[in-house]
């Protein structure tokens, strides 16, 4: 009976817990109700960012955003106040990424929400977003469910990583310009290699729709490395049978070395060799393997050499952390804050009619190389950036191939044989 | 005097739990939410490892639900909470049909079965686009009850409040004394007459529809499924430590694990923003390598003890 009582006492002491560890800001919230409005003025600015902390893409695009923040604090802030950031993980979970708004919304009281990666996160974080309808900044997300999700209506809502359908139309224009510009290089032969999660297939389906401007594709799925596979012999074999003229392959960090492996030992060197993962695995360019393999990515440290906003990022990036942004999310969650900040200054004030109007009428040079303005997609109003570029790892470095305003190097065609290596 | 302490803090409990949503916030109500979602998925869990069983489908169950629900009220119209009752049932019926198969199957070999599951739909609901939305899954054109958060956590309190109720009927009643026989000893069960294959294709079952159920609720709550979040393998493992760390083969111990793993990984998170799942996990490990009987076991530990200093 003892037992039972202090068990149930436990519970007792947990559920009401959350008072005492979770809501300690909602009094703060009251108080600041209360206060004056020059006390307001001096408030800083803040801004409540979700990042998927534990992966590389929240890990460097927080840092890159705090890094924004502090520059512009040093800078003297904006309207005279200093910016704040509050960053929650999402921790790659719906139900986290959503308690992460709730928070920011209601403990911390923040003025704009920014940051985001993830799509299936972003579907449990909408609801939350349209309950509070506070401007957003959004830096991930690519399905178009999310969009579906978020609605026509959501005029505070700016999202600036591409559609998955727009992406797909840009690698298409890519394609065909650089086929154009490089008759030599011949795309109308595709042999897709997906990993038969949900990325992987979905790649797929959307690339058998999306390809057939450029020519045929076949394909066929295969098991990551990051989901307990990582044989890549059979679907290399018949890759290697069908003889492509672009090997292309959606799966995940883990895949790309084993499976650069595998062609080696099968021999199987087509004309293109195109990655396709979210990311690539620290110190990939490194290998030898990885010379002269192509991917889609917005940016690498080899547009320092054609953007002046890219080198300053880049280098205010390194010197405050430790190794270079590896992953396209922390010049993206950069250009987020510096938007907003542009934004509030041309508004000149927080109050959101104001704030959306200013933010329409962004122009900012980004670290990305293009400037970012924004315009309806399919069904929201504001989208900033509409594709993604085509880079090759040459010599350890992944040199921007297309858009071609942008290149860094020639494309190196065809890919060499392994015994010319 | 003991009956009375016990009778005013179970008294205590019900009122904050009830009553939760008016003395907390959004935020908090956001974390009860999904602190029951696991609860219900750990004491289900434990529903059928009192019969020496481990299932590893959980996710399966619960992904299984939230696609019912999903599509049901998108292809038929139906109302949400209808949905939700018929993710329960789908999930049951394939458990039922799974179960006759698969339960004559004991330890590793039923488990891998169960974990197969989970995956096998997952690769069913990714490649029939035209049904099932495919890699994208399926939106729902509104939440339930709107979004009202007072009503959907008192959605998930209700299930889980159901939830405990038949875990304790089924620790009270001859179930309970079928199911330990199993554990125990099979031979001896069955020679005792125990209808060993009945009772573990009815438990198996019932805890598939409270999982069903649950993932329809979730589905319903947060207005979308897709393979990977609906099938994450997060409501199989994250479930199973929570049993773990409160302790097994009783309905006190998975609740008071789900409670603390599910606020403590919150705490950490606000505190240790860079790297508090590496402490999360240390802790779990711990725990469960010097606490193997979990938190209520402990408990009884030091009752014991202490009587015995008496």
């Amino acid at each position: 009976m003892k037992n039972c009582i202090t068990v149930m006492i436990a519970v007792l002491l947990l559920l009401a817990l959350p008072l005492a560890v979770f809501a300690g800001g909602q009094g703060e919230q009251g108080e600041q109700v209360e206060q004056g409005e020059q006390a307001a003025e001096k408030d800083p600015i803040k801004l409540g960012g979700v990042w998927p902390l534990a992966d590389i893409t929240g890990d460097q695009g927080s840092k890159a955003a705090q890094l924004a923040v502090e520059e512009i604090n040093a800078n003297g802030g904006v309207l005279g106040r200093q910016l704040e950031l509050s960053v929650i993980d999402s921790e790659l979970k719906p139900e986290k990424g959503r308690s992460a708004i709730e928070r920011l919304a209601t403990v911390e009281d923040v003025d704009i929400f920014v940051g985001g990666m993830s799509s299936g996160v972003h579907l449990g974080q909408i609801p939350s977003l349209k309950k509070y309808e506070k401007v957003t900044m959004w830096t991930g997300a690519a399905s178009s469910k999310a969009e579906e999700a978020v609605g026509p209506d959501a005029d505070w809502y700016f999202h600036l990583h591409p559609w998955d359908y727009t992406q797909g139309q840009s690698y298409v224009d890519g394609w065909g310009d650089i086929s154009e510009k490089y008759p030599e290089i011949k795309v109308s032969d595709w042999f897709l290699a997906y990993e038969d999660g949900a990325f992987g297939t979905g790649s797929f389906q959307a690339s058998q729709n999306l390809y057939t401007e450029l020519g045929e594709m076949t394909g066929e799925s295969f098991k990551s490395a990051a989901t307990g596979g990582g044989d890549y012999t059979a679907v290399l074999e018949h890759a290697k049978e069908y003889g492509p003229e672009v090997f292309i392959w959606a799966g995940y960090d883990a895949d790309a070395l084993p499976m650069l492996e595998t062609a080696k030992a099968i021999d199987f060197a087509p004309p293109i060799y195109l990655g396709a993962p979210p990311g690539w695995p620290q110190g990939f360019g490194e290998s030898p393997l990885s010379n002269y393999v192509m991917l889609y990515g917005m940016w690498a440290p080899s547009m320092n050499s054609v953007s002046g906003v890219s080198k300053h990022f880049y280098e205010a990036y390194t010197g405050k952390y430790d190794g270079e942004p590896q992953t396209y999310f922390a010049p993206l969650s950069y250009s987020a804050i510096y938007i907003l900040k542009e934004g509030i200054e041309r508004a000149g004030t927080l109050e959101k009619e104001a704030l959306i109007e200013a933010l329409e009428n962004t122009e900012y040079d980004s670290p990305l190389g293009q400037t970012i303005g924004f315009s309806p997609s399919n069904i929201i109003q504001h989208q900033g950036i509409w594709g993604q570029k085509i880079l090759q790892w040459q010599n350890g470095k992944r040199e921007v191939i297309w858009p071609f305003e942008y290149q860094t190097a020639e494309p190196v065609y065809p890919f060499p044989g392994w015994d010319e290596r | 005097m003991s009956k009375y302490i016990k009778t005013i803090v179970m008294a205590a409990v019900a009122v904050l739990a009830v009553a939760f949503p008016f003395y907390t916030g959004a935020y908090p109500q956001s974390i009860a939410q999904s602190v029951l979602t696991y609860m219900i998925l750990a004491v289900s869990w434990d529903m059928l490892l009192r019969t020496g069983q481990i299932s590893f489908g959980i996710a399966g169950f619960f992904g299984i639900g939230s696609y019912a629900a999903v599509l049901s009220m998108l292809y038929l119209n139906l109302p949400p909470m209808l949905t939700i009752l018929i993710g329960g049932i789908i999930a049951g019926a394939i458990a039922g049909l799974l179960g006759i198969a698969v339960l004559r199957l004991r330890g590793m070999y039923f488990a891998i079965v169960t974990l197969a599951v989970a995956e096998i739909f997952r690769i069913i609901m990714t490649n029939l686009k035209g049904f099932t939305g495919g890699p994208e899954g399926e939106l729902l054109p509104q939440l339930i009850f709107q979004g009202n958060p007072y009503l959907t956590y008192y959605l998930m309190f209700g299930m889980a409040v159901l939830t405990i109720i038949i875990s304790e009927i089924f620790l009270r009643s001859r179930v309970h004394y079928a199911l330990t026989a199993i554990r125990n000893d099979e031979i001896v069960a069955r020679s005792s007459g125990v209808n060993i294959f009945k009772y573990l294709v009815i438990i198996f079952i019932v805890t598939s529809v409270i999982q069903g159920m649950t993932g329809g609720i979730n589905a319903q709550t947060y207005g979308f499924v897709t393979p990977e979040s609906s099938f994450s393998l997060d409501y199989t493992l994250l479930p199973l430590a929570m049993a773990l760390l409160g302790g097994i083969y009783g309905t006190m111990g998975p609740v008071v694990g789900a409670l603390l793993l599910g606020i403590v990984s919150e705490y950490l998170k606000l505190y240790i923003p860079y790297g508090h799942l590496v402490i999360y996990g240390i802790i779990v490990v711990i725990v469960i390598l010097y606490m193997p009987q979990g938190i209520v076991g402990l408990a009884a530990r030091i009752r014991k003890a202490g009587a015995r200093n008496e």
